[in-house]
């Protein structure tokens, strides 16, 4: 089984990626034996957050495979209500994950305007997501030293930052890695050797992403059957009965 | 379901078809870190998949030195010469005659690499002319490093030398690299026959291949990786689930590149029918 931790839904307005509906989404999770996945919205993402993420809600309504991932921003301007506020909400409404855009969004996602919010977060026992583009790895050491118990992943790591990202698992505990885009040559049979399977999280990128490359990676990699089955969905699960038992 | 994606499926190594890699290197490179970058891993890599052969140049010929990154390649294909073929490295600021001259006609070389963004010279400059007439009169296939915009090696710049050189074979690398790249390599393909696209790449799609495909045809096309710099996993699974016909996908997937690597059996065929001819 795999369930997709990093796909998105909504158009794009540089890639021809077709118009990010829920009937797209589901093929495409069809195609690649995909069971379920994470989904944001472009409509957070690149837009505006509050928006995007209640238009998410109404899409993923009555779609089992597909659970809602909401954008989080600092509540330095009250744009997504306080943090109290937001994570309630996202608890009462479903959300499975938070992601962040911190380059994106402009702001520092190590800094005092992100903390509260990030506090809130990790207290809901929400994962973060986070895409490697966003965030330099200090700032990513940074929010896990200081939030030990929130589950973090970070995707799109592309073939270059594995000096970076090895350095950040080996000192920390609650980092993991997605798998969209992780494309270091044995990289991942290299990192499950290292850290061990449970720090690496199934995801595509989908649909910027060809979803092709993460579902191949995992199943022509090395790693034996049980590995494989823990890094498709396992270890997303694991990570989301914490938020169970937060909540 | 088509018999690759079967076997991948099922997590064996596909023996449907003979995939050759087109677009390989070999050994560190200092920008990042590769794990197991030599030639054993990587015949792991290719027996996992399925993978029968690829074509390579290392990576210390492309980013620092020729004379001894060829001599490196030519290690690295003795390691296991049924699964390797190399990439005869030229630089222009480093003797590009002299390495011709030294590895042209060594059966372990079956192609050029040609890198001008990493060597700061046009693909266009006078430079690289030996490596086109050698090109020309052999028929040995010429890959180079292309990418959308550069200075260096942009689209047009490869149309160009497509016109000079007519009988040569360009093995477009990364297509243009980008999805605007892609619609320039398209259009250089369609209009010039000896331009054949190379598919590796980080933001290329498996309906950018289709789309590649369609439009200049299967014999135009081929599946290359850039494994290790990349893991060749991710540029293989794109063409595994792309929407080609079977024909299609087998040529991509090393068919065309099969026969681009036959050149001096062309050339000693032909050399053959011109004695034996009345």
């Amino acid at each position: 089984m795999l369930i997709d931790t990093d796909a998105m839904l909504g158009r794009h307005p540089a890639r021809d990626v077709g118009a990010g509906t829920v009937a797209e989404a589901l093929a495409g999770m069809d195609r690649f034996g995909i069971s379920e996945a994470l989904v944001g919205h472009t409509l957070s993402w690149l837009h505006d957050p509050r928006t995007g993420n209640q238009a998410l809600l109404e899409l993923v309504a009555g779609q089992p495979r597909l659970h809602p991932c909401w954008v989080m921003l600092p509540d330095t301007c009250g744009e997504t209500g306080t943090p109290a506020e937001f994570v309630t909400a996202a608890l009462e409404s479903g959300v499975h994950a938070v992601r962040a855009y911190p380059a994106d969004h402009g702001y520092d996602l190590a800094g005092v305007d992100a903390a509260p919010m990030l506090d809130a977060v990790a207290g809901a026992g929400l994962p973060l997501l986070l895409d490697a583009a966003q965030i330099t790895w200090p700032q990513v050491e940074a929010v896990s030293a200081a939030r030990p118990h929130l589950a973090i992943v970070v995707g799109g790591l592309g073939y270059r930052v594995l000096r970076q990202a090895a350095g950040v698992l080996a000192r920390t505990e609650n980092v993991h890695l997605g798998l969209a885009n992780l494309s270091s040559h044995c990289g991942l049979e290299w990192l499950v050797e290292r850290f061990g399977e449970q720090r690496l999280i199934f995801g595509t990128g989908a649909p910027t992403r060809d979803p092709a490359e993460a579902v191949t990676r995992l199943l022509w990699s090395e790693l034996d059957d049980g590995a494989v089955a823990a890094i498709g969905a396992g270890n997303l699960r694991s990570l989301l009965r914490k938020k169970a038992r937060a909540a | 379901m088509n018999p690759l994606t079967s076997a991948l499926w099922e997590r064996r190594p596909q023996h449907s078809l003979r995939i050759v890699d087109a677009h390989a290197h070999a050994g560190p490179y200092s920008l990042f870190f590769i794990p197991e970058a030599g030639p054993a891993a990587m015949v792991r890599v290719m027996d996992r998949c399925g993978v029968s052969h690829a074509v390579l140049s290392s990576h210390l010929a492309i980013q620092l030195d020729a004379a001894a990154g060829n001599a490196a390649t030519a290690e690295v294909v003795g390691h296991a010469p049924g699964r390797f073929t190399g990439y005869l490295t030229v630089n222009p600021w480093q003797d590009p005659v002299g390495e011709i001259e030294k590895w042209g006609a060594d059966p372990r070389f079956g192609g050029v690499k040609l890198h001008p963004d990493l060597h700061v010279y046009p693909l266009t400059g006078p430079r690289y002319a030996p490596v086109w007439e050698f090109a020309q009169r052999t028929g040995c296939p010429v890959l180079t490093h292309t990418y959308d915009g550069s200075p260096y090696n942009d689209l047009p710049m490869v149309e160009e030398m497509a016109v000079r050189y007519p009988g040569a074979v360009i093995l477009a690398g990364h297509a243009g690299a980008t999805p605007l790249g892609f619609d320039a390599a398209i259009g250089v393909a369609q209009r010039r026959p000896g331009v054949v696209l190379e598919v590796c790449g980080s933001y290329n799609t498996g309906a950018d291949l289709a789309r590649m495909v369609r439009e200049v045809g299967p014999r135009q096309v081929v599946f290359g990786s850039d494994f290790p710099f990349i893991d060749l996993r991710m540029s293989l699974g794109r063409v595994l689930f792309s929407d080609l016909s079977d024909d299609a996908r087998a040529a991509v997937l090393g068919g065309t590149m099969t026969d681009l690597l036959q050149w001096r059996d062309n050339a000693r065929r032909a050399r053959s029918s011109q004695v034996t001819a009345p």
